[in-house]
């Protein structure tokens, strides 16, 4: 009886399903630069993709072995700096895609992958980091996520005043817990505190959350986060008013899937590193987790068990 | 079921021995909280609810904070096991007064002998690897004695917790009245098919702040529902200690009452109504109790302790003729 | 309660006394913690007699503990681990007394924002546990006494009341040394406000104790001289005024221990058994501990009403 009452009153886990296509597959990435250099970088940009996204659909189409269910997504940052209006901005976007013969299914705020909707996405997701432990870590360490930073492996060790009269620990390399033979540490800046208090999260972080959502694992006390809106009217005149992550195309495939592509400049090999780094340690929503395994399993399209393993990505050649 | 359960009894299925630390003390606020405060404090993830329940008492229990290990495993036939994977830890607060800290794993029978990538051992939370076949019995004998240096230390992640735990601006740090926490250290070998039931094997008050509890459960027991007997278990025996400790240090029997009635005083308010065995448990695990109550009769020495300063109360309630009594000849 | 126990110089009985001072609240009934921030001479157990308990204690203690090498300090429940015949024998209604001792061979350390939190929470744990908390500093300024300045103007501990003893011998040097520290630069007060502290507050909470003073009554001088007793008596004169002019004059004495061999030569608790039926320590010295012992938690010693 009391077992009962319990269950009714406290706050059970449930997790809330979300549609998934096969491939969630990226057209980009754009920030301030981008914009400023003009619309013929993205008519550059876009020239490039197309050719990719082709590939990358008879390479999915080949794995699945049918006709897959792939949706486009575009991300414009809006959270470290803010440029134009989505009334300005977006319009010019679609065009230069269709110029192209891409069509851009849906289109998401940077800033949705750190608040979206009242729940603090970003947040979340640090507070899942659990950091791959160095072989002889015992429990004596602190859980992650307290210092900001988070690495592939162990540090050097900080070169503190060694107590009186005791030897100063001589450097030693730092440490990939994965290497081969030799280490590519990587050691990743997940936030820093702003001016003012509260957590700047880095691109990198954001970016490693925006994979997740692309995978549907992200839920908020078992509730789907970053779900589409359907877009209706003209685009608003401030980011703030736009949704964090709108669908402009009726009939896409859904927007969340079991894989990830994306085809980006490769500038951006250090950051999808990092988002590696992250990703690799961060425990997502098991419910969520296991809903996408159940369901990509019945469908003959298992996933990988690792989220790292499941998102891919072409880096062309040029900005 | 919720998934998280049903996963967590998927892997109690694949191990073979199970394992945690206890960690129990008054919660360092001279308010004890309510239930809001009480889903604060115990907030270890932005996206996860604090599971609060107000019956039959006021509880509310954190969602599971992993940590990664590897390392050796404390055994006590000196071999070396090394093993790689999580342990998950979690908070509990009962009636906003008692603050409770538990970590827990599983281990397998046997795992590969090198290491998998770290999603491996993510996607199976509170679960370790151990390289090759685990001594089981060892290993459980190594756990309760204690772990050495560089040894899996579970109790230090229970503790890393409430450490943590006890850093949250909502307490005041001024606890109602001084005692000592204490620490419950358990085990778990899972048994064949034929047994069906749990059953307490030893639970030794070891030092005065560690206890230590074996247990058999039949294989696939939940880890969680486990963790939770100990829970009750910790919780109850924390509750009989401190009681006890008020009493020795209340001097009774001195002529002075009122130093008698400050001494008692914080057990009326604060510890005398959290006495609720199984609360919450699982019935399997429930029934684990009645073993207790037979011997060594938790609820029994409770209850004399409970009439034991309801009468010492009532006594110097009355200071006329309690001087008179003994000013008589 | 917090007691932080400091001195200026080394040789002033700083540790023993305030063990002893430990030994007697716990006699009293408290729960007492005795607290080895000597980091530089971790030697603690020695006065409590617990050598064989330390041995294991390399790699556990304070210095490990501060330095986030161990997450548990090492204690050592002092009645139940002390080789001293007398003290095994806890007395009915005693308290608990247990140290927490330094890591064997441990130095003093530089100090950090990190090692501040984990000396806030150990002193925030052993309030939880413990009716008074002694806490021994290294001679001198030192990180320890930076430390605990910092951490008693942390706002997790803005309800842990605190007080210092400042130890001194009853010499010019001492005199001047033990004023020195408190109300010269760098001292304690300074220091303290410079973490938040209060000055007037800080001031407030200090007392000072006059070790290995000899007393001209004591049977100890009772062959001198008449000369002797008078040169005596004006050195005792003399140095009652220096310690007036530098502020640590008799108002803010919370009490006097006798020259004790006992204390100067073996370093140990002085025990009723010393000084009854092995007669090896003064009447007096026990007296004046156990007076010291009780002035700590009266208010009225405190300037409080």
């Amino acid at each position: 009886m009391t077992e009962a009452v319990f269950r009714e009153t406290a706050a059970e886990p449930r997790t809330q399903a979300v549609p998934l296509a096969h491939l969630s597959l990226e057209l980009g990435h754009l920030y301030m630069e981008d914009f400023e250099a003009g619309p013929e970088r993205l008519r550059r940009h876009f020239a490039q993709v197309v050719h990719w996204a082709e590939a990358v659909r008879g390479s999915t189409a080949a794995a699945t072995g049918k006709r897959p269910r792939i949706s486009t997504c575009f991300l414009i940052d809006d959270y470290f700096t803010r440029f134009s209006t989505p009334r300005e901005l977006v319009p010019q976007l679609l065009e230069e895609a269709e110029r192209a013969g891409l069509s851009i299914d849906y289109l998401a705020r940077e800033s949705g992958c750190a608040v979206a909707d009242g729940a603090q996405v970003a947040e979340a997701v640090a507070g899942r980091l659990v950091e791959s432990p160095p072989p002889g870590a015992y429990g004596a360490r602190p859980p992650a996520g307290q210092t900001g930073w988070l690495a592939n492996g162990e540090r050097s060790p900080v070169a503190r005043t060694p107590q009186a009269m005791k030897k100063a620990i001589p450097w030693q390399a730092p440490r990939e817990t994965a290497a081969r033979q030799h280490s590519v540490f990587l050691d990743v800046e997940l936030w820093s505190e702003r001016p003012g208090g509260g957590k700047l999260w880095s691109c990198p972080f954001l970016a490693a959350v925006w994979q997740l959502a692309r995978l549907g694992l992200l839920r908020h006390e078992g509730q789907a986060v970053l779900t589409p809106r359907p877009h209706e009217g003209p685009f608003p005149d401030d980011w703030d008013e736009m949704p964090p992550l709108l669908q402009l195309q009726e009939r896409a495939a859904p927007f969340a899937a079991y894989r990830t592509c994306s085809v980006l400049p490769n500038r951006f090999m250090p950051v999808e590193h990092a988002v590696r780094v992250v990703l690799d340690q961060t425990e997502v929503d098991p419910g969520a987790l296991q809903q996408v395994a159940a369901r990509s399993a019945g469908e003959g399209a298992a996933v990988p068990a690792s989220v790292a393993d499941r998102i891919s990505y072409v880096f062309y050649a040029g900005q | 079921m919720s998934p998280r359960e049903s996963r967590d009894h998927d892997q109690g299925a694949g191990a073979v021995l199970l394992c945690g630390e206890v960690r129990t003390c008054l919660l360092p606020a001279h308010q004890a909280l309510d239930v809001r405060a009480a889903a604060q404090l115990l907030r270890l993830r932005a996206d996860e609810r604090v599971l609060v329940s107000e019956r039959p008492n006021l509880y509310a229990r954190s969602p599971d904070a992993l940590t990664g290990v590897d390392c050796p495993l404390p055994s006590a036939s000196g071999a070396k096991v090394r093993a790689v994977g999580t342990v998950a830890a979690r908070g509990a607060l009962t009636e906003g007064r008692v603050l409770q800290t538990s970590a827990r794993l599983s281990l397998t029978a046997r795992g590969p002998d090198h290491r998998q990538p770290w999603g491996h051992y993510l996607v199976r939370p509170g679960l370790l690897e151990p390289f090759g076949r685990l001594p089981r019995e060892a290993v459980a004998e190594g756990v309760l004695a204690g772990a050495r240096r560089g040894e899996l230390d579970v109790g230090l992640i229970a503790d890393g917790l409430l450490t943590r735990l006890l850093r949250h601006p909502l307490l005041d740090q001024r606890p109602p009245f001084k005692s000592r926490p204490t620490r419950l250290r358990w085990t778990a070998l899972t048994a064949g098919p034929g047994t069906d039931r749990p059953v307490i094997e030893r639970l030794t008050l070891a030092e005065d702040e560690l206890r230590t509890l074996a247990l058999r459960v039949p294989s696939g027991a939940d880890p969680a529902e486990v963790a939770a007997l100990c829970e009750d278990l910790a919780l109850h025996d924390w509750l009989l200690t401190t009681l006890v400790r008020l009493l020795d240090g209340s001097r009774l029997g001195s002529a002075d009452g009122t130093a008698v009635v400050r001494a008692l005083r914080p057990a009326v308010d604060h510890l005398l109504h959290l006495w609720m065995p199984r609360a919450r448990l699982d019935p399997a695990f429930a029934a684990l109790w009645d073993a207790l109550e037979e011997r060594p009769g938790f609820t029994r020495q409770w209850e004399a302790l409970v009439r034991r300063i309801r009468d010492q109360l009532a006594l110097h309630a009355i200071p006329a003729l309690h001087q008179e009594a003994v000013m008589a000849p | 309660m917090l007691v932080f126990a400091a001195s200026d110089k080394g040789g002033t009985g700083r540790s023993v006394t305030s063990a002893n001072l430990a030994y007697q609240r716990a006699l009293l009934g408290d729960h007492v913690a005795y607290v080895d921030f000597d980091f530089g001479s971790p030697t603690a157990a020695a006065v409590f007699d617990v050598p064989g308990a330390i041995r294991g204690i390399q790699e556990n203690g304070l210095h490990s503990y501060l330095e986030g090498e161990t997450n548990e300090p090492a204690k050592i429940d002092v009645w139940r681990q002390t080789e001293h015949p007398v003290l095994r024998n806890r007395p009915n209604q005693a308290g608990r007394l247990v140290l927490f001792p330094g890591n064997i061979s441990g130095g003093e350390f530089a100090t950090d924002d990190d090692t501040l939190e984990r000396c806030v929470d150990l002193l925030l744990r052993l309030n939880t546990e413990f009716d008074l908390i002694v806490v021994d500093l290294s001679a001198g300024r030192s990180y320890a006494m930076d430390m605990v300045l910092a951490a008693t103007a942390h706002p997790r501990m803005r309800h842990v009341p605190f007080r210092w003893l400042v130890f001194h011998r009853w010499t010019r040097q001492h005199v001047i040394a033990a004023a020195g520290l408190v109300h010269k630069d760098h001292g304690i007060l300074d220091c303290g406000a410079g973490h938040g502290h209060d000055r007037e507050a800080l001031r407030g909470h200090i007392r000072f104790v006059r070790a290995a003073v000899p007393d001209p009554e004591s049977p100890l001088w009772s062959q001198v001289t008449p000369a002797q007793a008078a040169w005596m008596q004006a050195c005792d004169e003399a140095l009652r005024r220096l310690a007036s002019d530098n502020r640590i004059g008799d108002s803010v004495v919370l009490g006097i221990v006798p020259l004790e061999p006992i204390l100067q030569w073996r370093e140990q608790l002085i025990t009723e058994e010393d000084v009854l039926s092995k007669q090896i320590a003064n009447k007096e010295t026990l007296e004046a501990l156990e007076e010291i012992a009780r002035r700590l938690t009266d208010d009225a010693c405190w300037g409080r009403p």
